[in-house]
């Protein structure tokens, strides 16, 4: 077990302002000091994070499945997903730049998603387990969420600078859409996810997780 | 006890109530309980995100108007600008994922470097101005959504990808966006949240 013998501001009936950090008593609307909307918790903390999941979910198959870009050399045109753009690499010999690809664009995202759904799922049923790893797991999970934007932008790039008349051209595909949408999508619910309800279960009282 | 209690935090992690107002120049405080960062407290730390912020608009500026990449084939050369990467792709098509690029790429960090100096200007002069909290609520929320370092990484992994099919060389923008990055980063690291809106709320109790 994990000492709790800390004094947390709920406790104290005390509200941490999420914009300027002020303290303030709890049930206060308004920050005093920056005018921000004040709540002990994030509103809905756990509603919202499952439905911007589920929604990332549902983004993350078109990702996968239709092609990131396109490249027309001399009349031909070949499609690549970002599975495929991972293989390519490896046969092109850049183990280096395929492991970051392969990191970025597909265990990043969908261990984020994992990870996500289990936090959610650890704070649902009350869980006591090692809440330092947990806040851990989500720090970690909040950090990466951005680096898989890196095939989004592989693609802006390409695409702005491979056109050479009928010769080459780099053209996008709709996976970028869909998997800049996953990546945003999956942000968004990390940062409406409040850890501090991870906490709020070793002290055991009511359920502040809707306040 | 509900009156709220000036020097401590709640550790924004786990809500551990913490003791900060012992703190000294140059230090600065985890939670002990989650290890999540609470605040720094820095020397001259108005002065050196001023200074960065500013290096950093011009890094922004010579990284926007110079060649960024150069690629030939065949005799064939096409240049690109960084202004271009957005651009080409809302041409093919898709203006959600070009407004993303620009967004993570140029305007949030151009916008977030304009807002660290309307809001440090005015504390490093301690005058007051009326738009101060505002930035200070926005620019901690806004640096979040900044992937200039990202961006680097998409340039690098781009360059090998086509490196195969023609020869790719770096323009002066690509150098003056490596520095762009660099500043950023720093500008960011200097400006803490807490010791910011103390130093805010001193501020406006000293001018009314």
């Amino acid at each position: 077990m994990v000492d709790t013998h800390g004094v947390t501001a709920r406790s104290r009936g005390l509200a941490s302002c999420h914009a300027c950090l002020k303290l303030v008593p709890v049930g206060t609307h308004h920050c005093p000091r920056c005018g921000s909307p004040m709540h002990l918790r994030e509103v809905d903390s756990l509603q919202r994070c499952v439905a911007l999941l589920i929604t990332a979910c549902i983004l993350y198959i078109p990702a996968n499945l239709l092609p990131i870009m396109y490249t027309d050399q001399l009349g031909s045109t070949e499609a690549s997903t970002i599975i495929g753009g991972v293989v390519l690499l490896i046969k092109l010999g850049s183990i280096p730049i395929a492991a970051i690809i392969f990191i970025a664009s597909v265990m990043v995202p969908s261990g984020k998603l994992i990870a996500m759904f289990y936090l959610v799922w650890s704070v649902r049923s009350k869980s006591q387990l090692s809440p330092r790893q947990r806040t851990l797991l989500y720090r970690t999970t909040e950090f990466m969420g951005k680096w898989s934007m890196v095939d989004v932008f592989v693609v802006a790039i390409l695409v702005a600078l491979v056109h050479l008349g009928g010769l080459l051209v780099i053209r996008p595909g709709y996976a970028a859409l869909s998997f800049a949408g996953v990546v945003i999508v999956t942000m968004i619910a990390a940062e409406v996810f409040d850890s501090r309800l991870i906490w709020d279960a070793l002290e055991g009282d009511s359920d502040y997780s809707k306040t | 006890m509900n009156e709220s209690e000036p020097g401590s935090i709640a550790c924004h992690a786990c809500d551990l109530l913490v003791e900060v107002s012992s703190l000294k120049t140059g230090q600065s405080a985890i939670c002990p309980r989650c290890g999540h960062f609470l605040t720094a407290k820095r020397q001259d730390a108005h002065s050196k995100v001023l200074s960065y912020s500013l290096a950093a608009l011009v890094a922004l500026l010579v990284a926007i108007s110079f060649p960024f990449l150069s690629f030939s084939s065949g005799g064939l050369e096409s240049v690109m600008t960084l202004p271009q990467t957005p651009r080409m792709i809302w041409e093919y098509g898709l203006p959600a994922v070009a407004i993303m690029v620009a967004a993570f790429i140029i305007l949030i960090p151009a916008a977030t470097l304009l807002m660290l100096l309307f809001l440090c200007l005015p504390l490093h002069f301690g005058r007051w101005a009326p738009w101060i909290k505002t930035m200070g609520r926005w620019v901690f929320h806004l640096q979040n959504w900044a992937m200039v370092e990202v961006f680097i990484i998409g340039v690098i992994v781009s360059l090998v990808k086509i490196a195969k099919m023609a020869t790719v060389s770096l323009g002066l923008s690509f150098w003056g966006y490596v520095a762009f990055s660099i500043l950023f980063t720093l500008a960011i690291a200097a400006l803490d949240r807490y010791q910011v809106w103390t130093e805010i709320e001193a501020l406006e109790t000293t001018h009314g």
